[in-house]
């Protein structure tokens, strides 16, 4: 199909070549790109030169040059049509010139025909991010987009890093990054994933440039690792910098976590007295640190929600505790500062943490200490291990954090200095579900059961949020949980939150007219009633990265099926056994009694990173647990 | 405007006649409305309103002249977390040509119970922010301190708006149940207003009339020429009649949407008004929009419609030489609507009227709605064909359903032939065909407007249902494997929407889709025709083998028939529902397939023959199932024929798909021999 496409642009090239004028640049056109670079690409990045200018920590100028050319509709984004902006940051040039297949001019755009808009992400209640863009309908495809912006910042705590490839289906031909130091502020770098590309690197006396060329573009593939780990991102940070008018300086984490300390956290956490003496009181009798804090924590939940607020410094800077106390809200940083005053007034030291916030874990980098993460949370030291907290949720359990902030580099800000500690990791022990069920299968396929599921770890943290939805919402949950029984019915629902355990029972009573076929004389079953594997992994030819399982978990399920009268198995199935690297599958369906079966299941998935080669090993591990969990037994009328 | 200005400069003072609610007075919230843990009549609900007050008056200042005044009022009881994001609120203010819409009187105070004592936060200019929300709009949000559970907060302010032709839309109902609502809508006979309603919750809307006079100092001159002017102020009084209508209602339950309603917005119980004429004393009677007369005449007066349609010189060469020697009307529409579907780039921006014009969008292949399909309807009209343009409301909006310009956003183009067959245009749409329409278009409404000032309600929904149909020829093997191949047509609609959705993707990508779909494990030969030839159905064919479809038990195989074609699931799961179920146009699943069995075996069971149907000729099902030779052959009918169906059929057709995926799974049983 592709040789095709490009028979086609050969020969569209042959007859329209006359027409190129002398002038035209010859890169612009967009019929004779080595195939390396079409192939599974969306757009490609022709080329682009981004070159930043540091004249003084209050002055950082960035220069891009942005060539694109769009394949077809889902490229669209990759032609650059927008920059963002802030009081900080002043646009001093922009403009972009689209180009046809051939290189031909089509429509310019200067500043002035970009539209400027608030940064509104119908989130925040209020930020000061603006941007610019303009709105481009392409006429036909492919075509080429050339953008040119300078802008320039007076916060240099962050300098923009070189990533070349900045998503899926985007391939790049040239990409180069250049840092000009003239004042040669001291600056240090960090480059990850150099090791798969052909990246060129100079090296000058506090200054690097980076170089790629010719890199065809990723597809994405399922339990991939995430984006960021596996394309190069050159990242650079200075000695010293100013971040809104603050100026700083620090080589690592420790300095740096002392700035941020000095400068966003501390004095920011005085509180009245009359809440003092409230907290006081409240804790009064708790027995340990730890109990003090469970009380402050959820004293805290009870008290404010979670409202985003991005203004200047405010952006980097929490809330005064005293006005969260007052208003009873905050962002993540004013409420987890809230939180630490409180507990401070107490005597149990807490500090404020920053942390990238994903379900995707992603670490702040350990051995490169600049300004990084997009959260923040709450640790408390204690004698066995660390407490986290995460202050934002009104209905998280007392150092319970999810896998939002799980098992990941987080910088702890201390008054000394910063310090980078790893969050808890859930071990596939810990996550666990439990079912038990009793089940009465009648005669005329239908089905009455009580189930009882108790969830621990991870698994509660997937599954107790349903109990705080309407109960007419919790029961199309379960519907849609159990798609696979048409016409089931929830009776009746018993949900318990344990917080105090961290513990989620779902108390269920369904029936179903139809769960079992009809053969003639015979009742189908799948003895599996509520436990099944549904999604079915995809194939690959050709897998180019690993395999990564972020999180381990244990299921297991028991359940008592009480068969109809005169109906009888012949021979029960034999018992299912896998075991993998990535985990074991047990299943065994035995007789109790004429009347009873008894169906058992367990299944334990462990967590890790494999090589691309144990990928198709892992899918067909999980399409035989598909198979065996949907699989059926005949009950015979005698 | 002129005569509004000469009224606006006589009138100095204008006396407006307010009135409290005597039960919810501001500030006033009681001990018992703070211990209220749950909403009585609905113990889901996470925040009520316990009373809201609207009134909309058009009020005169001396400055800026007639005025729309919007004053809200609010009490709103959170009763747990999930009901705080009803502790903030935003309002979004109108500018445009130097006017804007501006708040004021903005307070609000949060109440919490603690030891029997009622404490009161108020809101500061801390919890209020403003921004620019776009061109034409500001933003105004504020959020309340002190949130509890259980919390009261309570909250009013007035917006003052320039803009007299459009009351914002009064919503009568909410996603949280709302305890006392009282609304009122006053306006001077001057100016006439038309309403309208939706939604399923019955409205008690109170007529009445009470006059009103504005007194006003007039200032007067005597003597002229040479004689001395002396200024005498005599104080008049203007009279006049003011319409009010006044709603007041208790108990609304909330506003709950469900799956495959369509457009909620028509649902949700609302009232809306739209000027229509302005009539001062003494002046002609200046009409805005009243008949459908009035809106065809405004729109065709408006210079972005009108005068665009009747511009053909930017068009005239290239139209003459697309249609030179063509004489067949059917083969002039389709050329020109191939060449301005293939020419034009639709900006995505909907409009019944140009921005750019149509000569420049002609320049630059790009352009609206209106830009697009006037410059087609022009063009045809030019190559004399009978062609007209179509406004239509599209399916995210609210139907209009009144004489009015404001129900409308789009424009499409309609043409009828000399044989009296009819034909919907759109050439916004690249994967559009003559009478095939996108699901924006389809779903919405329309109204085709002539030349002649008159118009006609049209329906774009197709009196047929498009078809896919869907057939396998197969063979099993005793260990429960199945080869074979798969042939898929999709027609009409399912076409279209084939190609909405997949056109762009390549052949690997097209082909994944039924991996995933139907869990097969190895899928080849794919290969697929007519995604380009619009106007004509898609195949797409392919061989495949499936390892879990079939069971074998012991010396027993079992399988659907259907294998995995066949329905697992029935998306309708509520119990009940209020709202209708909208599909868009009516369909048709249509399967045949033929399993040829494995040798040694024989069919103990298969399947009866059966059909049923839904009431009204709504919907049918039939299964037809024969066994000949050692090949079994199954060929179902799935046919829904309504586009729409009303919520009192809700249960019927809930039960109508629990027959199907019921009937569709039942087991072929084969036994060795």
């Amino acid at each position: 199909m592709r040789k095709k496409i490009q028979l086609v642009l050969v020969a569209v090239f042959v007859c329209v070549s006359a027409k190129v004028k002398a002038q035209d640049d010859l890169s612009l056109q967009a019929i004779l790109i080595d195939s390396v670079l079409t192939e599974n690409a969306n757009a490609i990045v022709r080329s682009e030169n981004v070159v930043i200018s540091i004249n003084s920590v209050n002055s950082v100028v960035v220069k891009t040059k942005r060539v694109v050319t769009v394949l077809n509709k889902y490229g669209d984004r990759h032609a650059d049509s927008y920059e963002p902006y802030d009081p900080e940051t002043k646009i001093k040039k922009v403009q972009a010139i689209v180009y046809n297949s051939l290189g031909k001019e089509i429509k310019k755009y200067r500043k002035k025909d970009f539209s400027d808009r608030s940064m509104y992400d119908g989130f925040s209640l209020i930020g000061d991010n603006r941007y610019i863009y303009f709105e481009h309908t392409p006429v036909d495809y492919p075509y080429t987009m050339v953008y040119e912006s300078e802008v320039e910042t007076k916060s240099s705590a962050f300098i923009q890093p070189w990533f070349p490839i900045t998503n899926y289906n985007l391939s790049v031909e040239k990409s180069s990054y250049q840092i000009i130091n003239p004042q040669k502020i001291p600056l240090r770098t960090k480059e990850r994933t150099f090791g798969n590309y052909p990246v060129e690197i100079i090296k000058g006396d506090q200054e690097i440039s980076y170089k790629l060329s010719k890199v065809s573009a990723l597809r994405k593939e399922y339990k991939s690792p995430s984006f960021t780990e596996l394309v190069p991102r050159g990242k650079v940070t200075l000695g010293s910098f100013s971040l809104v008018n603050v100026e700083g300086s620090a080589n690592d984490w420790k300095s740096m976590g002392k700035w941020q300390y000095q400068n966003l956290v501390s004095g920011r956490d005085e509180l009245p007295e009359s809440v003092i003496k409230k907290v006081s009181v409240l804790v009064a009798d708790a027995k340990s640190n730890k109990e003090k804090a469970k009380r402050i924590y959820e004293y805290v939940q009870n008290k404010t929600r979670y409202i985003s607020v991005q203004l200047g410094i405010g952006g980097w800077m929490p809330m005064m505790a005293e006005d969260v106390d007052r208003l009873g809200y905050g962002d993540c940083k004013g409420l987890t500062n809230y939180t630490k005053a409180l507990l401070e007034t107490q005597n149990i030291p807490a500090y404020y943490t920053i942390v990238y916030g994903d379900s995707d874990k992603r670490d702040i980098d350990a051995d490169f200490a600049s300004m990084q993460g997009n959260h923040v949370i709450l640790n408390i030291p204690d004698e066995e291990e660390d407490i986290w907290l995460e202050c934002t949720s009104q209905t998280a359990p007392f150092n319970f954090i999810g896998d939002f902030t799980d098992d990941r580099n987080v910088l702890v800000v201390k008054p000394e200095g910063g310090e980078i500690k790893r969050t808890k990791k859930y071990s596939p022990e810990e996550n666990t579900l439990h079912t038990t069920a009793t089940i009465y299968l009648q005669a005329d396929a239908s089905i009455v059961a009580d189930l009882v599921s108790v969830s621990k770890g991870l698994q509660y943290d997937w599954r107790y949020l349903t109990k705080l939805k309407p109960v007419k919402d919790q029961k199309l949950h379960y519907k849609e949980y159990w798609d696979y029984i048409n016409s089931l019915n929830i009776l009746s629902l018993e949900l318990e939150d344990d917080k105090d355990n961290i513990k989620y029972q779902e108390k269920i009573k369904v029936n179903a007219t139809n769960y079992a076929t009809k053969a003639g004389s015979r009742l189908l079953v799948t003895p599996n009633f509520f436990n099944r594997t549904k999604s079915k992994m995809p194939k690959y030819k050709n897998r180019k990265t690993p395999l990564v399982i972020s999180r381990g978990y244990i299921d297991t399920d028991e359940y008592i099926i009480n068969i109809p009268p005169g109906y009888s198995v012949n021979k029960l199935p034999e018992g299912k056994v896998l075991e993998t690297v990535f985990g074991t599958y047990a299943c065994n369906l035995e007789k109790i009694d004429e009347s009873k079966l008894k169906f058992t299941r367990e299944l334990r998935i462990n967590d890790g990173r494999y090589s691309k080669e144990k990928y198709e090993e892992y899918r067909q591990f999980m399409s035989k647990i598909r198979n065996a969990d949907k699989s059926k037994i005949a009950l015979k009328k005698q | 405007m002129k005569s509004l200005y000469k009224l606006i400069t006589m009138i100095l003072l204008v006396v407006s006649v307010s009135s409290t609610a005597q039960e919810y007075k501001f500030g006033k919230v009681s001990k018992e409305e703070l211990l209220e843990s749950s909403y009585e009549l609905d113990s889901s609900a996470n925040a009520a309103i316990l009373y809201e007050n609207k009134k909309v008056s058009i009020l005169y200042n001396t400055s800026t002249g007639f005025q729309l005044i919007t004053e809200v009022f609010k009490r709103v009881k959170l009763y747990n977390k999930d009901g705080f994001d009803y502790a903030s609120e935003e309002m979004l203010l109108y500018k445009s040509g130097g006017n804007n819409e501006t708040i004021s009187g903005l307070k609000g105070a949060t109440y919490n119970i603690s030891d029997d004592k009622i404490i009161k936060t108020k809101l500061k200019k801390e919890g209020i922010f403003k921004s620019e929300f776009s061109e034409n709009y500001n933003q105004q949000k504020f959020t309340m301190p002190a949130i509890q559970e259980g919390s009261v907060i309570e909250y009013k302010y007035k917006i003052i708006s320039p803009f007299l032709s459009t009351i914002d839309r009064i919503y009568l109902q909410r996603e949280i149940p709302i305890k006392k609502l009282e609304v009122k809508v006053a306006s001077p006979e001057y100016f006439n207003y038309k309403k309208f309603s939706t939604g399923y919750i019955p409205i008690n809307l109170k007529e009445s009339k009470y006059n009103d006079k504005i007194t006003f100092n007039n200032k007067s001159r005597s003597g002229s020429g040479f004689t001395k002017t002396n200024s005498s102020f005599s104080q008049s009084v203007v009279e006049f009649v003011v319409n009010l209508d006044k709603i007041s209602t208790v108990n609304v339950p909330a506003f709950v949407e469900e799956p495959y309603s369509g457009n909620v917005e028509n649902y949700i119980s609302s009232l809306s008004y739209e000027l229509s004429f302005v009539k001062f004393p003494d002046e002609p009677i200046d009409y805005r929009s009243t008949t459908w007369e009035d809106v065809v005449k405004t729109i065709y007066q408006n210079s972005n419609f009108g005068a665009e349609l009747k511009k053909t010189k930017y068009y005239k060469e290239d139209i003459d030489q697309l249609i030179t020697g063509v004489s067949d009307s059917k083969k002039k529409v389709s050329l020109i609507y191939s060449f301005v579907k293939n020419k034009m780039n639709w900006n995505k921006n909907r409009s019944v009227i140009t921005n750019k014009g149509v000569r420049k969008a002609y320049k630059e292949e790009t352009g609206n709605t209106a830009e697009i399909n006037l410059m087609l309807t022009s063009m045809l009209t030019y190559a004399n064909i009978e062609a007209n343009p179509v406004v239509v409301s599209t399916s995210d909006r609210l139907v209009s359903l009144f004489p009015t310009l404001n129900g409308f956003n789009y424009v499409i183009s309609r043409v009828k032939l000399e044989d009296g067959s009819i034909y919907y245009l759109d050439a916004t749409d690249k994967y559009g065909i003559p009478n095939i329409l996108p699901n924006r278009v389809v779903r919405g409404t329309g109204r085709v407007i002539a030349k002649d000032k008159t118009s006609q309600m049209v329906s774009f929904r197709p009196a047929k249902p498009s078809v896919n149909r869907y057939s396998i020829q197969c063979s099993i093997d005793d260990q429960g494997i199945a080869k074979g191949r798969l042939n898929a047509n999709y027609r009409d609609y399912l076409a279209h929407n084939f190609r909405v959705r997949n056109a762009g993707k390549d052949d690997a990508a097209k082909a994944k889709r039924f991996e995933s779909r139907y869990g097969i494990s190895e899928l080849d030969e794919y290969s697929i025709k007519g995604v380009k030839e619009y106007g004509k159905g898609v195949t797409e064919r392919f061989s495949f083998i499936v390892e879990d479809q079939i069971e074998a038990i012991e010396d027993e195989i079992f399988f659907s028939p259907l294998l995995f074609l066949r329905d697992k699931e029935n998306v309708f799961k509520s119990d009940d529902r209020k709202y209708p179920i909208d599909f868009g146009y009516g369909f048709s699943n249509r399967y045949m397939v033929n399993i040829k069995i494995p040798e040694g075996y024989e069919v103990v069971e298969c399947p009866k023959t059966s059909a049923f149907k839904l009431p009204d000729n709504m919907g049918k099902f039939s299964f037809r199932s024969n066994v000949t030779n050692g090949v079994i052959q199954v060929v179902v009918d799935e046919t829904i024929t309504a586009s729409m169906i009303p919520a009192n059929y809700y249960p019927a057709i809930k039960e109508f798909y629990n027959q199907v995926i019921q009937k569709e799974n039942e087991q072929v049983v084969l036994k060795k021999i």
